[in-house]
């Protein structure tokens, strides 16, 4: 810590001051997830009529396994995302180490081009990419998310552009005195300490697939689409009532999974936008 | 060469999948093309755009879609400004309070709309229950009177902690000394913070209100999730009225009614929207934005 910020004596007040909007805003964004666990453990029948549940039930888990085809559909999940995140972050690393160190005519304004494609609205795109898709009867497979991923993903392709342009250049020169060819020097040198840019990029392009409803909603049919889509639909007992109980047992095994990674992995992620300055 | 042989995965991507189908995105705007029979397939012309204009539903949901921006923009901003600066202090438990901050970030789509679906709910809901103690017979359907409230709620929330660690890392950015130096000054932490840290922070500001603005203006997803209703979320939900944003309408257009000529038109008026906005603020950005400090 600072100096000038350690001489200061803490009183009660200013301690005050310091925690307290800190804890309420902290209440506030955890009572929705909160809820949610609080629901998931309940009875049916307590739904709507008690606060907290009697008995936890853990068995709404046991049952929104069952009643859903769950793990059919997190594998489904789990493959999807885990293919597009491997190949986007390859080929994004391996795009941006060309456009941080090799300088050909045309560079800048190819370099622009990336940043312009992030920029276009996601369904003015999606729209005619639908129709090729559907055209080359790529639907209902996962080949998009297959072409998707070989063409890497223009945030990450910056990301790894502003990372590596801040490695020394004479890791450079020293192998190719050594005779290794670009991409030996980009498998060999850059990718091994690209460390915190692999995790960001890799993470995100991971949870876009996972979180995404729209695109599996649109391309993929009921038996090989993501758990997202699945998990959309409510659960519902025989006579076709909903069970908002089940339901919500069925959202927090989708999402607890991603929480306690990213409650181990909160310091991570940060160091690694902060290294990989996404400020430019 | 070296360089067009190793962007060539991108380069080959984006001619494929981003260049050539926006070509045909343009081109299709002007046709009358239903998505699925070439044979009827004929152009009209400016048609699509004209209509577009006259448009009263499109116009409404324009209307809706810039009303929630200049919501949930500035006060997202804000609070996102607030939590960087919390978090920042030297306090105990920072870890576990950002991690809090950031998972709303996190949790999918669909998980977040449950969420709250669940949170508010009239019968079940936590929110009805708590103020139900103060206000007896309190029985308001937020999902059905005031839907955009709710979707305000849950976009604020669900970006609050991507836009604090941008932040975060633009306070990490300034170096210490200037803090310092302002205060053995003796400038109080309320200075510091208003005239060497905001103004520092500009670029970081800049950034996230460019994407702010980009995302509100897209907004489709939550709204759709987002109807009333427990059963389904499906993807031929139309939104309550409140809740018809601009892509909301272009996306029903397209995929419900199939005029994807006319869909597209109506997107890349969007696109033209956001550029301008976009152009806009990068030439506003000279005049507040500062510079001037290299990390």
């Amino acid at each position: 810590m600072s100096l000038a910020l350690a001489r200061r004596r803490t009183s009660p007040a200013q301690t005050g001051v310091r925690y307290g909007p800190v804890v309420v805003a902290a209440i506030a964004f955890a009572l929705p997830i909160f809820w949610l666990l609080v629901t998931s453990l309940k009875k049916q029948s307590e739904y709507g009529s008690a606060l907290f549940p009697s008995v936890l039930q853990w068995a709404n888990y046991e049952l929104a396994v069952e009643l859903a085809d769950f793990g059919h559909f997190a594998t489904n999940s789990l493959v999807l995302s885990t293919a597009y995140a491997l190949l986007a972050v390859l080929v994004s690393a391996l795009v941006g180490y060309g456009f941080a160190r090799h300088s050909a005519p045309g560079r800048g304004k190819l370099f622009m081009l990336v940043i312009a494609t992030w920029m276009v609205p996601n369904l003015v795109l999606f729209v005619p990419q639908f129709v090729l898709f559907a055209r080359l009867g790529l639907t209902n497979t996962y080949w998009p998310w297959i072409l998707w991923g070989l063409s890497g993903s223009p945030f990450a392709i910056f990301l790894f552009r502003q990372f590596f342009a801040s490695f020394p250049r004479e890791l450079d020169d020293a192998a190719e005195v050594d005779g290794a060819g670009p991409l030996r020097i980009f498998l060999q040198i850059y990718m091994p300490n690209a460390g915190p840019a692999i995790a960001a990029s890799a993470i995100f392009m991971f949870l876009w697939v996972w979180g995404d409803w729209l695109y599996p909603a649109l391309l993929l049919r009921q038996d090989n689409t993501t758990l997202a889509v699945r998990m959309a639909n409510a659960y519902l007992d025989p006579h076709g009532n909903p069970l908002q109980t089940v339901t919500m047992a069925g959202v927090a095994l989708y999402v607890l999974p991603l929480i306690a990674f990213f409650a181990f992995a909160q310091r991570f992620i940060v160091r690694g936008i902060v290294t990989t300055g996404i400020k430019g | 060469m070296t360089f067009y042989l190793l962007i060539s995965p991108w380069l080959l991507g984006f001619v494929l999948l981003s260049a050539i189908p926006l070509v045909g995105a343009f081109v299709m705007s002007f046709t009358n093309y239903d998505g699925l029979n070439l044979d009827y397939l004929r152009f009209v012309g400016p048609d699509n755009y004209a209509r577009a204009l006259g448009d009263a539903d499109a116009q409404y949901a324009l209307g809706r879609t810039l009303l929630l921006m200049l919501v949930v923009v500035p006060v997202g901003l804000v609070l996102q400004l607030a939590l960087a600066l919390m978090v920042n202090q030297p306090i105990r438990f920072s870890n576990a309070f950002r991690t809090i901050f950031y998972l709303p970030y996190v949790i999918p789509v669909v998980a977040g709309v449950w969420i709250w679906k669940i949170f508010v709910d009239p019968s079940g809901g936590l929110v009805n229950a708590a103020l139900g103690v103060v206000l007896p017979d309190f029985n308001v359907r937020w999902l059905v009177e005031y839907p955009t409230f709710v979707l305000a709620l849950l976009t604020i929330w669900g970006a609050a902690g991507g836009g604090m660690v941008v932040f975060l890392a633009g306070l990490q950015g300034i170096p210490a000394e200037y803090r310092e130096a302002a205060m053995i000054d003796g400038a109080s932490r309320t200075q510091v913070t208003r005239f060497i840290t905001l103004p520092l922070l500009t670029p970081v500001i800049f950034f996230n209100l460019v994407t702010g603005i980009i995302v509100a203006l897209q907004i489709l997803v939550q709204p759709m999730l987002l109807s009333p209703g427990i059963l389904g979320l499906n993807p031929g939900t139309v939104p309550p009225r409140d809740n018809y944003f601009y892509v909301v309408h272009a996306y029903i257009e397209i995929f419900t009614k199939q005029l994807f000529g006319y869909g597209s038109a109506l997107l890349w008026l969007l696109f033209a929207v956001v550029l301008g906005l976009t152009v806009l603020l990068f030439k506003t950005s000279r005049r507040w934005v500062f510079y001037g400090v290299e990390p």
